[in-house]
């Protein structure tokens, strides 16, 4: 299979295609209801979209036998989850609204009602329309391989209904999603915009839960989202972030789903096994999304705990090199009077004397005394000569106690950048003395 | 189980000679006429549906009361996760020993479902703290996640597309009197827990400030919560799937709320609606086989009726409040 085969071959191309219509378009109007922090809704209304399903494909299917009764059953399918997940809206405000059900259960009750209700039609369907019962079964955890193109048409249409309604009303959902308030003050019509966006769910769901069925579907709402928000926090980059993700998600997770099925029919041939769509889609997502909140360049866990790390041991250096300047900036150092001034134990302080002298600050004379390079003696000098200008700073300029400074400056050493370094300098008419009588190294001799 | 064997004493029953017969049984079963192994397979899933409405029904009124249901729904998702591990861990052993293996020890099944209801409080907590996620978003993505893992683990291993189907519908018709164990276990468990800590309970759910200022740990009752709906939902997942038993935890609770406000009449008429839709669902099923030849899964049956319940709570509690906005007229 070659790369372009997933979107020119006329079997392959509808599942590939519509999987990525799909993810795009949960992928977008997920990002809204991400914001706004309901992302719990799409759980249920793609479940409360299942007893639609049944309904519509029964219905559909009711009608004559011709050739295109798949395409019927399909169209019939969707309308009837659209109606059913819009009923399912309405059951939820209205248990929040007039019987002051609290939102979490009221999401609840619907959600396992509706698909209770479902899987009760599913089981009379199961008996009285075998043949629609297995289509049906599709749309639990998705089955993209029987989508054509025809499917396409109708699902790109529907995606761009959702991107053009985004385009058109963003000023106003921009608005809506951070100050609700400010929206309102400004005559935008809140409550048919707050419509129109649960409308945009709705619409997604109906063309998800065919590739990645009712019980998953929830997740391609927000999963893109999630991802797109480590990396930005800039709406118009987060929807197309968000979109690109889903897409990503979409194609990949077919290809997936795709490959397991065939090497599982391999494997086990007769028993007409398959990987459903919609877990490996949402696999895959999942993982896009894991990867983003440990990597992230900004929010990454696991690059901020790195940063820590980096500037522990970056500041960890300098005290270091402050401490021997201070024993002796010109003589020879031993690892005992190091570690009098220095909490940390001796083999880390071994392995990052050894990290100083690689990078030339410091010789090693024998076993365990150092004595400082003239590069060492510099910048010992620049960390001290910040140490004690801050001082003089925030004892001159802050008002705070002389005997109160040291700690603070113990911190600002590390950050102060050279162009704050000659601000201050400028400011403080460039002071011999700090606030202890200690002498300020000159800037001259760095 | 032998009662595929012998005729189902109920097999021709309409709703209501349902009721008589299942008196007439029960009265045979009490003096001592009709013995523990003979249960028809209609009992049966009285026994287990009652068992798990009453766990659910004590663990959801807290959940509701707690504004926690969403737990719940992510729970019963994640145990397939667990159930799948325990069945990888204990795989090889089990088809040495005895050759079937289809069915999990309880043991296994318990600790599975405590570990992945662990992990995923854990996973969740942990993403909200470190990740700085809104709670709700990583909820979602916890459970869809791992639920996901759970359902691609169970086609691939167990090579049988239909496991996973069923790990989403249950299937009430299949139970067997070794199930009931299990369920009985988890409402021992869920019982001795409200008698124990009912004032506990009830502190950190209406008070938690407090609770925490008298010295009772709110985290340690969550937990414990956590850990109950994490059994419950195992053991309900044989019987009605990982969906269904959400209906089983918020709406008899519901329910319950509408007619009273005192929380032990609360959780008495929330074990009472759900035993009692349990066995109407049970009825209802067996009725509609009888009468019209329709078969209906009983576990849905039940959620519908449930469902019925709930919304004749409603006019009940809205004709009663009319009545008292009437007098407060006059």
């Amino acid at each position: 299979m070659d790369f372009f085969d997933f979107f020119t071959d006329p079997v392959l191309r509808g599942p590939t295609l519509g999987c990525m219509l799909m993810c795009l378009a949960a992928a977008l109007s997920g990002v809204i209801i991400f914001l706004r922090k309901q992302s719990l809704l799409g759980e249920s209304l793609s479940h409360a979209a299942y007893p639609g399903v049944i309904l519509g494909a029964v219905f559909g299917g009711s009608f004559g036998l011709q050739d295109d009764n798949d395409l019927r059953i399909s169209i019939a399918a969707m309308v009837g989850a659209f109606l059913s997940a819009l009923a399912g809206l309405y059951c939820i405000r209205f248990l929040e609204k007039k019987l002051r059900v609290k939102s979490d259960s009221a999401l609840c009750l619907i959600l396992s009602t509706f698909f209770g209700i479902g899987l009760t039609l599913a089981s009379h369907v199961q008996f009285s329309h075998s043949g629609i019962y297995r289509q049906i079964q599709a749309y639990l955890f998705g089955q993209a391989a029987t989508m054509t193109d025809v499917h396409i048409q109708i699902y790109s249409i529907l995606a761009i209904v959702i991107i053009l309604t985004l385009c058109f009303f963003y000023k106003e959902l921009q608005t809506m999603t951070f100050d609700p308030q400010y929206a309102k003050s400004l005559g935008i019509p809140v409550n048919r915009i707050e419509s129109l966006i649960l409308f945009l769910v709705v619409l997604a769901i109906v063309i998800g839960i065919r590739s990645v069925g009712v019980v998953l579907m929830s997740a391609m709402l927000i999963i893109p989202a999630i991802s797109a928000r480590q990396f930005s926090h800039h709406l118009p980059s987060l929807f197309i972030l968000a979109a690109i993700i889903g897409v990503c998600s979409g194609f990949l997770g077919n290809f997936l789903s795709i490959l397991g099925s065939s090497t599982m029919e391999q494997a086990y041939p007769g028993l007409r096994l398959s990987l459903p769509t919609g877990p490996s889609i949402v696999l895959v997502a999942s993982s896009i999304c894991l990867f983003a909140l440990l990597f992230a360049p900004e929010r990454g866990v696991l690059t901020r705990l790195i940063r820590i790390a980096l500037f522990r041991y970056h500041c960890l250096c300098e005290n270091m090199l402050k401490t021997i300047w201070r024993i002796d900036a010109n003589g020879d150092v031993s690892l005992q009077e190091i570690a009098k001034y220095q909490g940390a134990s001796h083999w880390y302080l071994k392995w990052i004397l050894n990290m100083l002298s690689k990078r030339g600050w410091l010789i090693k004379r024998d076993s365990s005394t150092y004595q400082l390079t003239h590069e060492g003696r510099l910048w010992a000098a620049k960390i001290v000569r910040l140490h004690r200008l801050w001082e003089v700073y925030l004892a001159n300029y802050l008002g705070v106690g002389a005997e109160r400074v040291h700690r603070n400056a113990e911190e600002m050493e590390h950050i102060i950048t050279p162009e704050l370094e000659q601000e201050l300098t400028l400011l403080l008419n460039n002071p011999q003395l700090d606030p202890h009588h200690q002498p300020i190294p000159p800037k001259e001799a760095l | 189980m032998d009662s595929a064997t012998y005729l189902n004493p109920y097999s021709t029953k309409t709703f209501f000679p349902f009721f008589l017969e299942l008196l007439a049984r029960l009265w045979a079963f009490f003096t001592g006429n009709l013995s523990f192994n003979q249960l028809a397979s209609d009992e049966i899933q009285i026994l287990v549906l009652s068992g798990v409405a009453a766990s659910s029904a004590i663990v959801g009124t807290f959940l509701v009361l707690r504004k926690m249901t969403m737990l719940a729904n992510s729970l019963s998702h994640t145990i397939l996760l667990g159930i799948v591990l325990a069945y990888l861990a204990t795989k090889s052993s089990s088809l040495v020993q005895d050759g079937h293996q289809g069915t999990l020890n309880i043991q296994a099944m318990l600790l599975a479902s405590l570990g992945m209801g662990f992990v995923t409080t854990f996973l969740t907590e942990s993403l909200t703290k470190y990740a700085r996620l809104q709670e709700d978003a990583s909820t979602g993505l916890v459970f869809t996640s791992l639920f996901a893992l759970g359902i691609v683990l169970v086609t691939i291993l167990t090579r049988n597309a239909h496991v996973g189907t069923e790990a989403v519908m249950g299937n009430v018709d299949a139970l067997q009197l070794e199930d009931c164990k299990l369920v009985y276990i988890v409402f021992a468990i869920n019982f001795v827990c409200l008698l124990l800590f009912f004032k506990e309970l009830q502190l950190t759910t209406f008070d938690p400030n407090l609770a925490r200022s008298l010295g009772f740990s709110t985290v340690f009752f969550s937990y414990l919560i956590m850990a109950q709906v994490a059994i419950t939902s195992v053991s309900a997942f044989r019987a009605v799937g990982v969906l269904m038993v959400l209906a089983f935890i918020t709406g008899p609770p519901l329910t319950a709320r509408l007619l009273t406000h005192n929380l032990k009449k609360m959780i008495g008429i929330a074990i009472a609606i759900g035993c009692g839709a349990s066995v109407t669902g049970v009825a209802l099923s067996r009725h509609l086989l009888t009468a019209y030849g329709i078969a209906l899964t009983t576990g849905g049956l039940t959620v519908c009726v449930i469902t019925a319940f709930y919304l004749s709570a409603i006019f009940l509690s809205r004709n009663s409040r009319h009545k008292i906005n009437y007098n407060n007229c006059n």
